[in-house]
C-alpha cells in the first residue's frame, strides 16, 4: 500500500482499511459477548493493536522516528473511528494513544521515543496519564505531586516524587505513566510543573482502582512514595511541563473526538435497530441525529484544520462543549428509546446500555468541565474581558 | 475564489444591502450581479448574500432565484416561485390534467412577478408549470414580521400540461432553498449575538458591567457554540450536497435560532423587550425563517422516520 497523505487520499485509505477490516473480521472480533469486563476489553484492545501493528495499519500517521510509517495524522483518526464504529476497540481506551504518544514524540529524547512508542502502538504495553489530583480537577495548574532533584536541578541524575494522582485511566494495567509534577513553588502555578515518563514498576508506586458510578474500575488513584526517577526521563524541560500538558490538547480535541463521534453514531444506530417503531421514537431519534451531525460537522472541520497545519487553540472549547452536549443527548435519546434496557434489563444488552448511559454523564466533567469551557469561550473567543 | 476576493465580496455585498432602502435590496443585488454570481459560484453566492441578508435583517427575494435555478430554470427578477405553505415542504401544487391547484407562500417577489413557477405533483410524477400573475391570488402576509413582505398565494387555474421534472428535482430545489434560509438564519444569529455582547459590555448593574457575571457570560458562550455548530452544518451541506445534509442544516438552524434568541433576549433584558432596540426585528425574522421550508421539529421527525424505517443511522460527511 502506498503511503497515504491528507486530502482526497484519506478516502482511499479509508476504503482500503475497510476492505481489510472486513476480510479480517473474525480474527479481530471480540472473543466475548458484549460488553465484556474491563479486563476483557483491555485485552481485546491490545490484541487488536498487535494485529493492526503487524499489518501496518497502526503505524500510518505516526512519524518514522517513533516506529511509524509517516503520512497524515488523519489516518490515525480514521483508524480509531473505524474500530469504534465496528466495536473492535473501546474508543475511550483506544484514544488514550492520542494523548500519550504525541507527548513522547514531541518532548522525549529521540532514543526513548524510538524505543517506547512502538511498544504502545503495538499493544505490547499500556500507558497512563497522571495529570489529575484530588485537589486538581479542571484547575490543572494547581497540581501538587512534588518532584525534588537529588542535588542541583540542572545536573541531578535522578528526582524523587511524592504525592497522589486520581482519575488515572487504566493505571492498574499500565507499564508507564506520563506524569505531571510540581517542581516550583505552589504559587508558581503553570510555570513550576515538570513532566516525567515513569515506569509503573518503580518501587514506591501504589495503584488503587476506583469503582465508577457504572460499576467499572477504569480509573485509579496512584500514590507516589519516594519514587526515584532518572533525570533522563524528564519530558521537555524542568519547569516546562505545562507545555507538555497543553501539547496534548490538539489531539484530545480532534482525533479523540472523531473516534468518540463514530462510537456515538454506532450506539444510536444500535438503539434505532431495536427501538419500537413509533412517531415518538422517530422524533427522539431524529433529534439525536441533528445533535450528532452538528458535532460531526464541526469536528470534521477541526480535523482538517489540524491536518492542514493549523495550530488548534481556544476555539476547540467549542468542539468540547459540542461533544459533551451530544454525548448527553445521544444517551438521553437511547434511554428514552430503550427505557427498560437502561433501567431494569439484566441481559447483556441491559448491562451494556446501563453502564454506558451512566458513563456518558462524565462527558461534561472530564477534560475541563462544561463550565470551564464556557469560561474559555467567553474570555478568549468572545473577548468579554475578565470575569472577576 | 481566494480568501481576499471572498472577503472583499462579503463586505461589498454587506455594505450594499445595508445601504439600500428596505424595498430596494433586490435592485441592489441585481446591480451587484447576483444572478451571475449564482450561476458561476452558487456556493459562495448563497453563503455571502444570505448571510448578509440575515445579518442586516434585509428583505429580498433572492430565495426565488435559488430555488428556480435548482429546478433547471433560468432565474429572472420577474419570475417568482411558489413556496410550500408555512411549516411544510412538499411540492405546493397539484396538477389535475391541465389544471393546477396550489396553496403556498411567496417572498416579496410576489408583488412584482409577472409569472409564478409552481412545482406540482400528479400521481407519482412531478411537473412544473409557469402561470401568469393574473391567474394567481396573492394576499400579503402581515403576521409576526410584516417587513418580510411574504404573501399567501392561491392557484386554481388552467396551466397547460406543464413540464415533467426529474423525480429528484424538487428535493434538489428544496435542499438548496433550505441551505439559503439556514444561512440567512446564521447571519441573523450573529447579529443577535453582537447586540447582546455589546449590551453586556456596556450595561452596568450592581456597580459592574453585567458581562462580569458568569451567568451572563455562559449564555453568550452557549450562543456562540450554537452558531458555530450551525455554520459547520452549513459547510457540510455545501461540501456534501444531499437532501439530508441540507435538511440537517435547516433543522440545526431553527434550533440555533431558538437558542440564540432565548439567551440574547435574556441578556438584553428590558431594552430587548422594546421596539427601540433592533433585537426584536431579528427575533421576528428568525421566527418566520424557522418555519419556512420546514421547522426543526418537523424535519427532525421526518429524519427520525427515515432512520426507523431503514433501521440504520447514516454517518454522512466522512473526513
Amino acid at each position: 500500500m502506498s503511503e497515504p497523505g491528507g486530502g482526497p487520499v484519506i478516502s482511499d485509505f479509508r476504503a482500503e482499511l475497510h476492505t481489510w477490516l472486513d476480510r479480517h473480521h473474525d480474527e479481530l472480533a471480540p472473543r466475548y459477548a458484549a460488553p465484556g469486563t474491563l479486563d476483557e476489553q483491555v485485552a481485546q484492545m491490545q490484541r487488536v493493536k498487535s494485529i493492526l501493528f503487524d499489518a501496518g495499519w497502526m503505524r500510518f500517521g505516526w512519524p518514522e522516528a517513533a516506529g511509524g510509517l509517516g503520512g497524515s495524522p488523519l489516518c490515525r483518526t480514521e483508524l480509531g473511528a473505524s474500530l469504534a464504529a465496528r466495536d473492535l476497540a473501546d474508543p475511550g481506551l483506544f484514544s488514550l494513544i492520542e494523548v500519550l504518544a504525541p507527548t513522547l514524540i514531541d518532548f522525549a529524547p529521540p532514543a526513548l521515543t524510538a524505543e517506547v512508542v512502538p511498544l504502545l502502538l503495538s499493544g505490547a504495553e499500556m500507558w497512563c496519564q497522571g495529570f489529575s489530583e484530588p485537589g486538581t480537577g479542571s484547575d490543572l495548574a494547581a497540581l501538587n505531586c512534588r518532584a525534588v532533584p537529588n542535588g542541583d536541578p540542572a545536573t541531578a541524575s535522578s528526582w524523587v516524587i511524592n504525592g497522589q494522582k486520581v482519575w488515572t485511566s487504566l493505571a492498574q494495567y499500565s507499564d508507564r505513566c506520563v506524569l505531571l509534577t510540581r517542581t516550583g513553588s505552589t504559587e508558581s502555578r503553570h510555570r513550576g510543573i515538570t513532566a516525567f515518563f515513569v515506569d509503573m514498576d518503580t518501587p514506591g508506586i501504589t495503584v488503587a482502582p476506583i469503582e465508577m458510578i457504572n460499576g467499572v474500575r477504569e480509573f485509579a488513584e496512584v500514590f507516589f512514595d519516594d519514587v526515584v526517577v532518572p533525570a533522563d526521563r524528564i519530558l521537555g524541560t524542568v519547569d516546562g511541563g505545562w507545555a507538555v500538558a497543553m501539547s496534548i490538547l490538539p489531539f484530545e480535541r480532534s482525533s479523540c473526538f472523531w473516534q468518540r463521534i463514530a462510537y456515538l453514531y454506532r450506539r444510536l444506530e444500535q438503539a434505532v435497530e431495536i427501538a419500537p417503531d413509533t412517531d415518538r421514537n422517530a422524533e427522539i431519534a431524529g433529534n439525536a441525529l441533528v445533535h450528532l451531525h452538528a458535532l460531526r460537522a464541526r469536528s470534521r472541520a477541526t480535523q482538517h484544520r489540524l491536518a492542514d497545519g493549523a495550530t488548534l487553540g481556544a476555539e476547540t472549547s467549542i468542539d468540547k462543549v459540542l461533544v459533551a452536549t451530544a454525548e448527553h443527548a445521544t444517551y438521553d435519546a437511547i434511554r428514552r428509546l430503550l427505557p427498560a434496557a437502561v433501567a431494569v434489563d439484566d441481559d447483556a444488552n441491559g448491562i451494556m446500555w446501563r453502564a454506558e448511559y451512566l458513563y456518558s454523564r462524565a462527558a461534561t466533567i472530564y477534560g475541563g468541565t462544561a463550565e470551564v469551557q464556557r469560561n474559555i469561550i467567553a474570555r478568549r473567543l468572545l473577548d468579554l474581558g475578565p470575569d472577576d | 475564489m481566494d480568501p481576499a476576493e471572498r472577503a472583499l465580496l462579503e463586505s461589498t455585498v454587506g455594505d450594499a444591502i445595508a445601504a439600500a432602502d428596505a424595498t430596494a435590496i433586490d435592485a441592489a443585488l441585481t446591480d451587484l450581479g447576483w444572478l451571475e454570481m449564482l450561476d458561476a459560484e452558487p456556493r459562495a453566492a448563497i453563503e455571502i448574500v444570505f448571510h448578509a441578508l440575515g445579518a442586516t435583517n434585509g428583505t429580498a427575494s433572492a430565495l426565488d432565484d435559488v430555488m428556480v435555478s435548482a429546478l433547471g430554470i433560468a432565474p429572472r427578477a420577474d419570475l417568482a416561485v411558489l413556496l410550500p405553505a408555512f411549516g411544510t415542504w412538499d411540492p405546493p401544487g397539484h396538477l389535475d390534467g391541465d389544471h393546477a391547484h396550489a396553496d403556498g407562500i411567496a417572498t416579496a417577489r410576489a408583488s412584482v412577478a409577472r409569472e409564478f413557477v409552481v412545482v406540482c405533483t400528479s400521481g407519482t410524477d412531478l411537473y412544473v408549470v409557469t402561470v401568469p400573475q393574473s391567474s394567481v391570488d396573492v394576499v400579503p402576509v402581515h403576521g409576526i414580521d410584516p417587513d418580510a413582505r411574504f404573501a399567501r398565494v392561491h392557484v386554481d387555474t388552467g396551466a397547460g400540461v406543464g413540464v415533467r421534472l426529474d423525480p429528484d428535482a424538487w428535493e434538489a430545489s428544496l435542499a438548496l432553498g433550505r441551505r439559503a434560509v439556514a444561512q440567512q438564519i446564521s447571519g441573523a444569529t450573529r447579529s443577535m449575538l453582537a447586540l447582546a455582547r455589546t449590551h453586556a459590555l456596556e450595561r452596568v448593574q450592581f456597580g459592574r458591567a453585567i458581562v462580569r457575571f458568569q451567568a451572563v457570560r455562559h449564555r453568550l458562550a452557549e450562543t456562540l457554540v450554537a452558531i458555530e455548530a450551525l455554520d459547520a452544518t452549513l459547510a457540510a451541506a455545501a461540501d456534501e450536497r444531499t437532501p439530508l445534509t441540507a435538511a440537517l442544516a435547516k433543522a440545526t438552524a431553527g434550533r440555533t435560532a431558538q437558542t440564540v434568541a432565548a439567551h440574547c433576549q435574556q441578556v438584553l433584558a428590558g431594552i430587548g423587550f422594546t421596539t427601540d432596540h433592533p433585537f426584536h426585528r431579528f427575533l421576528k425574522r428568525t421566527m418566520l425563517l424557522e418555519g419556512l421550508l420546514g421547522s426543526s421539529d418537523d424535519i427532525a421527525v421526518a429524519i427520525g422516520r427515515q432512520l426507523l424505517d431503514a433501521r440504520r443511522v447514516p454517518t454522512l460527511i466522512e473526513l
